[in-house]
């Protein structure tokens, strides 16, 4: 439906947003540092150099990109918490495909490599996607589980068979398949093209066309939709492989684009934990997403340059976390609030009813 | 005998609903009152007032004498208040003793919960009542009608001496119902509690009842004494409205048959037989409609027919094709709409707009789509319009929100929707209920246009009136099967209410 | 391990055995705190967040004063304090339990690190006063036995007791029948006079209280007075699994985390033949078989009840 634009929401981000300053501030000189430096260094530690601005984008495309491919499962009212597994499997399997290949054109070994990628995270989506439709099946649970095994299984398969670094776990990518750097020394490489191309089609599709509209009826509704001839079951399981496609890719982009070698943590430290809270407090809306990715990725990468005058850089996780529990306390607070207004007017309402009903008499 | 409740002019208003409305209402001391109405009438909602579930938005409650202050179970109960739901309250993992004595656990030592105390006593309340259920047995394995005698165990254990019992009989096979009814018969006579007893079913109004009050659309209309009425007085206080309307004009002569349904078995959510052994067509240009009281198998034959539920045994045939298990969408493209019962759950998209309401069923249409995906959003938002001017909607535009708008409206959406496939079948639930009188109207009208139009048209609804005036044919349902047909201008409300309740000649006494 | 001998096996399975309590025992901690919140119907993933926070207390006060008993009172209080919050936000304010829980493990991986960082360098904490590992005399004499049972952390026996106090609590005790029902049928909780919110509240303080321990036990009673990043290291993730696998029933809950603790303990001793990264996993896989198993026999056993009604029906 058509939405116009929600003052209060934007109001309760840059709320949050000071809150999550403000407390920071308090912690930072508790500890005895200066806030006003730290937050000084935070904004040099992204602006003052062309390559922090290229790690900021980076990371920002890889939570918009996972709070897409979670908005993606949520439209159609299935919850992807998987998407950590998933991007790490189409990671591994990317980069063994690219050792695998080596010597092969690029103009093959690339798109094969996105293929694998793309596949065996849309599969491992499917699992638990199944599992949900046909036996109704948690499917929170289900991919919690499953991410903690993906886990297992990568740092076996670095660490192990198909490990070629020198180091004790690491898959390295040939030189010749590494996506294009765009700012020299940075994260940042043409993955970022495809990913803004990504991030249209995503919002095209969600918005625009008449798929998008199928699923979100089956989100808001499944029993409606059902009712209206719409297949949910298969739209439910197709949107849920989609999701996991979109996370193998985001793997495959962490290894091809930025980190080169495929290191379990080091492709993902729980980011798509990440991306999903940016999804949740940006209400699962496009937009939003996209700039809340980027206020986040701006505090991470600043967060690093605060470490030059003494703020450990893990400053960055409470700053987020504080701007998350407070959009998340605010829908309940809103809600409340909208409940006793509700309530009061019920009331006016009967009195009112029952005034005109003697005038009448 | 006195007064044990007394109700005030109670309102009670939910977003949007007036639930109650100026309910003024005494119930005597030791005395089985009995509170009839369709539903959504506002029964539910005036016991959960007397069981300190909802807060009354007006007026005043008195217990004994005494107003009430505090709303809530506790105190209720602290009243001597029980309340069996319609909804069982129990825990299903819990053992019978252990649902029974919830709240107020007999200790061991002052800490530890006693499970052999607590199963004495349930055996004892067993032994005082006559209800025999296993102490020990866990409640989720258990049939529904013992788990109803362990939620009457319940509010006894807890003292209590005013029992309320929503709609108890509707999980109930025949036997269990007479059981329970012996039950409620001795602890009026030996204890001398007071009973309430919500129901539609008017017969048991009949055989349990001393006196019954009526409600119809949040309002009492009226209280009796059950030996100054019968089941067709109260069945036309129930479903009647006062207004009349003036004639529709109905032209054409049937055509094919359209709809057949064959000998079909339908069970309800429970698993529960249903629909037994229903068979009916429906021509094309006629109205067939439904006379059955609320909870007689008139919903699971709808949907079983639509395809929202599984049928299992008998065919049903749509336009000549076999429709017998296939998905709702594969029968509609035979030919058919529905307007269902419940709106809510079924009929919309709460949160979407009044145009993406319209739209589904058609989005898949070449004129609303580009290249077959890209949604063209202003042919849709156009046509949206066009509906929702010839539909009469009225609101805030074709952009709102379908949840934030009137029963009245949200139902125009409905029907604008259902009725613009232009399909030669029609199932129809329920067209107006939660609806005023000008909208009624309104539906109608629409109804018989289509009717005109050729299309066959089966009907379902609660208010007599209105089956009477649209339909060409009436079948009666009682307990899910067929207990007579007629054609409507050959026979009265009176008539028909006989076999609605199941008394008609030739149906079971 | 050339050559196979009795006595060779004897001690390997001894070691894996007494490995596996130890593993077992700090997601048994966490696992019977968090099988309250499941009881009283709270998803709560949060658990890795509270025992890393209940960690760095316990190590922070204990280094400070020198007490280990004093840093695991103060990493249970502060589990009330952190149960409390959680409580606030998931049953207060109704936001979504994931999200919480998500935000609550981020948030305690930032600030725990943040203040070790700040307080303690980069090392982390070192050196505070811890507890050390019991020997039981009763035992010492029995050859595997001994090597299995004794010199663990108090911790260890400790949790024995709990599981036990823990299932007194859960079934046999009114407040423990309230918990269940404010999970399992709030409303029904409700209409017998007691407030299924209260029930949710109490169960998310003492999931607190658990984590807090179980953090305890990782950074004074495992690892001797220390606290590193992240050692927690999913253990909340496991103990959620394990309650899932346990159905939330203490006894069988505690299987579950030594299931987890031996595939643990047997990765490590079969380093070599198979990778511990892959008999680690084998428990989440077991759990989701589980799950599997749970729904669809549930679902068997609502059919089979229909099917025995409607006999019933038809015969009469």
């Amino acid at each position: 439906m058509k939405k116009r634009f929600d003052y209060g929401y934007l109001i309760a981000l840059v709320i949050s947003l000071s809150v999550a300053l403000l407390i920071g501030a308090g912690i930072i000189a508790i500890t005895g540092r200066s806030p006003l430096r730290a937050y000084g260094a935070l904004i040099d530690g992204v602006f003052s150099s062309w390559r922090h601005i290229g790690d900021t984008l980076e990371y920002a495309m890889v939570l918009c990109l996972c709070g897409l491919a979670c908005d993606v499962g949520s439209r159609a009212g299935i919850f992807n918490v998987g998407g950590e597994g998933q991007l790490l499997l189409g990671a591994l399997v990317a980069s063994r495909i690219g050792t695998l290949m080596d010597g092969v054109t690029p103009w093959l070994a690339i798109p094969c490599a996105i293929l694998g990628a793309v596949a065996v995270g849309g599969f491992y989506a499917f699992i638990p996607g199944i599992l949900k439709v046909k036996l109704k099946v948690n499917e929170v649970i289900t991919t919690i589980m499953m991410n903690s095994i993906a886990v297992f299984l990568c740092v076996y398969f670095a660490k192990g068979p198909w490990k070629n670094s020198v180091n004790a776990e690491g898959i390295i990518v040939p030189e010749a398949y590494r996506f294009t750097t765009l700012i020299r020394s940075s994260n940042l490489s043409t993955a970022i093209i495809i990913s803004a191309v990504l991030t249209f089609l995503v919002w095209y599709i969600l918005q625009k066309t008449t798929k998008g509209y199928e699923m979100r009826l089956t989100g808001d509704n499944p029993r409606f939709a059902r009712f209206a001839g719409i297949k949910a079951d298969r739209l439910v399981i197709a949107a849920m492989v989609v999701s996991g496609m979109m996370c193998g890719l985001v793997g495959m982009f962490r290894v091809y684009g930025a980190e080169r070698i495929f290191k379990t943590t080091a492709v993902s430290n729980e980011y798509y934990f990440e991306g999903l809270m940016v999804a949740m407090i940006a209400q699962y809306q496009p937009l939003p997403t996209i700039i809340i990715s980027l206020i986040f990725a701006i505090l991470k990468i600043g967060a690093m340059g605060m470490q030059s005058v003494g703020v450990p850089i893990q400053i960055y996780w409470i700053l987020q976390t504080v701007v998350i529990f407070c959009m998340a306390g605010e829908k309940g607070i809103r809600a409340a609030i909208r409940k006793a207004r509700e309530k009061r007017a019920a009331e006016r309402d009967v009195l009112a009813r029952r005034e005109g009903g003697t005038a009448n008499e | 005998m006195t007064d044990e409740i007394r109700f005030e002019h109670i309102s009670m208003e939910f977003p949007g609903v007036l639930a109650n409305d100026d309910i003024s209402l005494s119930i005597r001391n030791g005395e089985v009152f009995a509170l009839v109405g369709e539903n959504g009438a506002g029964k539910s909602t005036l016991m959960n007032i007397l069981y300190g579930i909802n807060t009354p938005t007006a007026g005043n409650l008195y217990v004994r004498g005494e107003k009430v202050t505090d709303f809530s179970p506790k105190a209720a109960i602290d009243r001597g208040i029980g309340m069996v739901h319609q909804h069982f309250m129990l825990v299903p993992s819990f053992t019978v003793a252990q649902n029974i004595v919830l709240g107020r656990e007999p200790k061991n030592a002052g800490v530890l919960f006693d499970n052999k105390k607590a199963e004495k006593l349930t055996r004892e309340l067993v032994k005082e009542y006559g209800l025999e259920v296993d102490p020990s047995a866990e409640v989720r394995d258990i049939s529904v009608g013992l788990q109803q005698r362990v939620e009457i165990l319940k509010t006894l254990y807890r003292g209590a001496d005013i029992l309320i019992l929503d709609e108890p009989t509707a999980v109930l096979t025949p036997q269990e119902t007479d059981e329970l009814f012996e039950v409620i018969r001795r602890i009026v006579r030996e204890k001398e509690m007071t009973v309430i007893i919500i129901t539609h079913k008017l017969y048991e109004v009949m055989a349990i009842s001393d006196r019954v009050g009526v409600m119809r659309q949040g309002k009492l209309v009226g209280v009796e004494n059950t030996c100054d009425v019968d089941e067709k007085k109260l069945a036309s206080m129930m479903v009647g409205r006062p207004v009349l309307f003036d004639h529709l004009e109905k032209t054409g002569t049937p055509g094919d048959v359209a709809i057949e349904v064959d000998d079909l078995y339908v069970a309800d959510n429970r698993g529960l037989p249903a629909v037994r052994g229903v068979s009916l067509s429906v021509r094309k240009g006629e109205v067939l409609g439904i006379a059955a009281i609320e909870g007689n198998g008139q919903s699971e034959l709808l949907e079983a027919i639509t395809g929202m539920r599984k049928i299992n045994r008998g065919h049903v045939t749509v336009c000549g094709t076999d429709a017998t298990g296939k998905t709702p969408g594969e029968i509609r493209a035979l030919g058919l709409s529905h307007v269902p019962e419940d709106r809510l759950s079924t009929g919309v998209d709460k949160v979407a707009s009044v145009s993406d309401n319209l739209l589904v069923g058609k989005q898949k249409e070449k004129r609303f789509n580009l290249f077959g995906f890209h949604q063209r959003r202003s042919t849709v938002d156009r046509y949206a319009e066009e509906l929702y001017e010839k539909f009469d909607i009225r609101g805030a535009g074709i952009h709102t929100e379908v949840g934030s708008m009137s029963g009245g409206n949200m139902q125009k959406v409905v029907v604008a929707r259902e009725f613009s496939f232009d399909t030669p079948v029609l199932v129809i639930s329920q067209p107006t209920r939660g609806v005023d009188i000008g909208a009624m109207e309104f539906f109608h009208t629409r109804i018989i246009e289509q009717r005109n139009a050729g299309a066959a048209i089966l009907l379902s609804s609660a208010d007599l009136d209105e089956v009477f005036r649209l339909s060409d044919r009436i079948i009666t349902l009682y307990e899910g099967k067929i207990t007579g047909e007629f054609k409507a201008d050959e026979i009265t409300k009176e008539e028909i209410g006989l076999y609605m309740t199941g008394t008609g000649e030739g149906a079971k006494a | 391990m050339n050559e196979f001998t009795w006595t060779n096996f004897a001690k390997i399975a001894s070691s894996t055995l007494s490995q596996m309590l130890g593993t077992a025992t700090p997601v048994a901690l966490a696992a019977l705190g968090g099988l309250m919140t499941e009881h009283a119907g709270i998803m709560n993933i949060g658990m890795d967040g509270m025992i890393l926070m209940g960690a760095f207390v316990a190590a922070a006060v204990s280094y400070y004063l020198a007490s280990a008993a004093l840093g695991i009172l103060a990493a249970m209080v502060f589990g009330i304090v952190i149960g409390l919050f959680f409580a606030l936000f998931t049953v207060k304010l109704r936001s979504d339990e994931f999200i919480i829980g998500c935000a609550l493990n981020t948030f305690a991986m930032g600030i725990t690190a943040y203040l070790s960082r700040s307080l303690f360098g980069s090392d982390g904490i070192r050196g505070a006063a811890y507890l050390h590992n019991i020997h039981i005399p009763l035992i010492k004499d029995i050859p595997f036995l001994d090597n299995v049972i004794s010199g663990h952390s108090l911790f260890v026996y400790l949790t024995w007791v709990l599981v036990i106090l823990m299932w007194l609590f859960v079934y046999r005790t009114p407040t423990g029948f309230w918990i269940r029902a404010s999970g399992e049928s709030p409303e029904t909780l409700r209409t017998a006079g007691k407030d299924p919110e209260k029930m949710k509240w109490v169960a998310s303080i003492l999931c607190g209280v658990f984590c807090g321990l179980a953090g305890a036990h990782l950074s004074l009673g495992k690892l001797n007075g220390t606290f590193v990043e992240g050692m927690s290291d999913s253990r909340g993730y496991i103990a959620f699994a394990c309650v899932i696998f346990g159905a939330a029933h203490p006894g069988k809950v505690y299987l579950a985390a030594l299931m987890f603790g031996f595939f643990s303990a047997l990765g490590l001793q079969l380093q070599g033949i198979i990778s511990s990264d892959l008999t680690e996993a084998i428990p989440y896989v077991i759990t989701i078989i589980m799950m599997v198993y749970v729904v669809v026999s549930g679902q068997r056993r609502r059919e089979h009840l229909a099917k025995q009604q409607l006999k019933k029906l038809e015969l009469k």
